[in-house]
């Protein structure tokens, strides 16, 4: 870590320490940093997310996933460094905002609204940002709602409450619901937590499908083994600063990757 | 009242053969009707059909303290559309009917100026308070909220206390001129401007609140961050949601005081009491609902006036009260039957009416109605006390 600290403070002279600029990818942090009072949460961190691939965000918990996450879709404001979305500095946006621009997110405690159907529940995403809009009252919004559930595997759930969905029924409603914001890049935490073997798979397969169709896609997790397959790449955080990054094989061979992991959890 | 709930149930039948009209509206239609009707009853006596009974008679008195519980009823679909809706619960909302009241009430008895123009002159400045409530609500949440709209209509009532000389103090001001010159004697045409704009408002919440709006109003209320999650600005849509309240709140304000019954006094508009009436009556009415607000309001505004001048004696076997004239506690009275209505009707007056008529509906029909409207029986008192509980624990671990 000491040696680490010392390389953050000059221009980058290791590999780990680049600083980016705007155009090095579809959304580029550079140097985030988020204090809660006299706590770090998230120092001097850097990435870009190069269009149209599948990231992995990795780290233990509380490694600071979720903090930086905040911070780049708007629901925290950075302490010190830049987001570029699409070439534009878009740091400290509002996060309807960072949405309206493309950039969606979902939320790893599912926060679905308890008083509506699935259907419902995706239909206000398709609600317009404006005061006076009747869409909702010809119908379209809600065909195409039913169509964006369908997509995610929500086809038979349409009229039911997220009470009595399944936790991946919950996870799936959390997807069609970015998804019903029309994203060129969305941000998917945690979504493989509490899921069994076979609907990781179908998750999967289902972010798979999405990126093919175009979206990029930034899935955070701590859990390596169901995510190092279906990801392209991964940046691996710890302790608030990066750790690694790399193709899942060279993050799996990474040793102090696997010590931050005790070497247990690959 | 009573005609209301009874005739509900006709037609809930009559609906039937018209299947594409809900029996709801059929009900609500049929209410408006009756409202509609009761000055053409003037003079005749109404009851339950046992001489003695519950006998009323509709006389110009009756017509005028309708007319109140109509305006009274507008305050409370204001308070709905804020608090019901957006889940911003208002302890202080007579701070709006007050601005609108005394706006109208100063600019017509110091300036001259007629009600047609004070009038919407108090609406705008309602509308501004809306504004200056509306913006704390931005960055407060949950119960914080609440204590700044408790708390901002006793400024507003100190301050009338301090500049008596203007404000009248706690006494308030004369009553100013009525709405173009109808007075005592034209009870009948003032209680139908009253319904007029009663049933404009309900149509315009009821537009406002069945949009795309009113979607974005109750997702406030479930989780704000949800809502700003799928790129919906959640304070461009509370300010709106205070704004229009409290400018529909200042409008029913205004016009209470250019009536004959109304006048600008601190008890009247802005009193703790008034404050918590208009809760009562969309909780008990139904929260969340607006057409449940409206009825509530009614229910509020007419229910103390009838008790007041029923001339009934409580029976003298019943303890501490026993031997008493109604009239001289007809707020106790009517507290006990807002709390056991509360108890018995969880929901709201309207939710159980439709619940019970489509419960009648589908047992003749033989389908078994539960599974329909299981899931949506929780209260959105409850849902909002759930938030406020969450807000507070959310406070801490993120």
């Amino acid at each position: 870590m000491s040696s680490e600290r010392q390389g953050s403070a000059d221009t980058g002279a290791t590999p780990q320490r680049e600083s980016y600029g705007p155009d090095d990818g579809i959304l580029v942090v550079d140097d985030l940093r988020k204090e809660f009072g006299g706590l770090v949460a998230v120092e001097d961190f850097s990435f870009a997310v190069e269009e149209q691939e599948i990231l992995g965000f990795i780290g233990p918990n509380g490694a600071g996933k979720s903090t930086t996450f905040n911070c780049v879709t708007g629901f925290y404001e950075p302490t010190a460094g830049t987001v570029w979305y699409q070439g534009e500095d878009v740091t400290g946006r509002p996060s309807h905002e960072m949405v309206n621009a493309g950039l969606a997110r979902t939320f790893q405690h599912f926060r679905p609204l308890h008083d509506r159907s699935v259907v419902d529940n995706v239909a206000l995403a398709l609600v317009p940002d404006k005061l006076f809009s009747f869409g909702g009252l010809r119908g379209g919004t809600r065909d195409r709602a039913a169509r964006l559930c369908e997509r995610v595997g929500l086809g038979d759930d349409l009229h039911r409450t997220p009470d009595e969905l399944p936790h991946a029924g919950l996870l799936r409603l959390e997807l069609a619901r970015a998804l019903a914001t029309d994203p060129t890049l969305l941000l998917v935490d945690e979504p493989f937590a509490g899921l069994a073997g076979s609907e990781v798979e179908s998750i999967s397969n289902l972010l798979r499908e999405l990126r093919e169709e175009g979206l990029t896609l930034v899935v955070v997790d701590h859990n390596m083994r169901g995510l190092l397959s279906l990801i392209d790449r991964a940046v691996v955080i710890n302790f608030g600063s990066k750790l690694a990054e790399g193709t899942p094989e060279e993050i799996r061979n990474d040793e102090e990757v696997q010590r931050a992991y005790l070497g247990g959890d690959l | 009242m009573s005609e209301d709930t009874a005739s509900g149930r006709i037609t809930e039948e009559g609906g039937r053969s018209l299947p594409s009209v809900p029996g709801r509206y059929v009900v609500g239609i049929v209410g408006l009707l009756l409202l509609a009707l009761l000055p053409l009853l003037a003079n005749m006596e109404l009851g339950l059909g046992v001489p003695g009974v519950f006998v009323f008679v509709v006389d110009d008195l009756f017509l005028l303290h309708l007319t109140t519980a109509l305006y009274f009823g507008m305050f409370a679909m204001s308070w709905d559309t804020v608090s019901g809706y957006t889940g911003q619960i208002s302890f202080g909302h007579g701070l709006f009917f007050a601005v609108g009241a005394y706006t109208s009430a100063l600019l017509n008895l110091g300036y001259g100026i007629d009600p047609i123009l004070s009038i919407p002159a108090g609406i705008v400045l309602a509308a501004v308070a809306g504004i200056v409530i509306g913006v704390p609500a931005l960055r407060l949440r949950g119960p914080y909220l609440s204590l700044v709209t408790l708390v901002a209509p006793l400024i507003l009532l100190q301050l009338f206390i301090f500049r008596s000389d203007v404000f009248g103090g706690e006494l308030g001001l004369r009553n100013p001129e009525n709405f173009l010159g109808f007075g005592v004697n034209d009870a009948a045409i003032v209680y139908y401007i009253a319904l007029g704009l009663f049933v404009a408002i309900m149509a315009l919440l009821l537009v406002v609140t069945r949009s795309d709006a009113g979607r974005v109003f109750t997702a406030i209320r479930e989780d704000e961050d949800a809502v700003s999650s799928v790129g919906i600005n959640p304070a461009k849509f509370k300010i709106f949601a205070f704004v229009l309240s409290a400018a529909i709140g200042g409008l029913a304000g205004a016009m209470y005081v250019h009536t004959p019954v109304g006048g600008p006094t601190p008890t009247e508009l802005m009193s703790t009491t008034v404050n918590v009436e208009v809760i009562i009556a969309a909780v008990l009415g139904g929260m969340g609902t607006i057409v449940g607000a409206a009825i509530g309001g009614i229910f509020v505004g007419i229910v103390p006036q009838l008790l007041d001048s029923s001339g009934w004696i409580i029976p003298g076997f019943l303890p501490v009260v026993g031997g008493t004239p109604v009239a001289d506690i007809d707020f106790l009275i009517f507290a006990v039957i807002t709390l056991f209505l509360l108890y018995v009707l969880p929901g709201g007056i309207l939710r159980a009416v439709i619940r019970n008529g489509r419960r009648v509906r589908n047992s003749r029909r033989g389908d078994d109605g539960v599974a329909t409207d299981g899931g949506q029986s929780e209260r959105v008192f409850t849902r909002v006390l759930r938030g406020w509980r969450e807000k507070r624990r959310g406070d801490d671990d993120e």
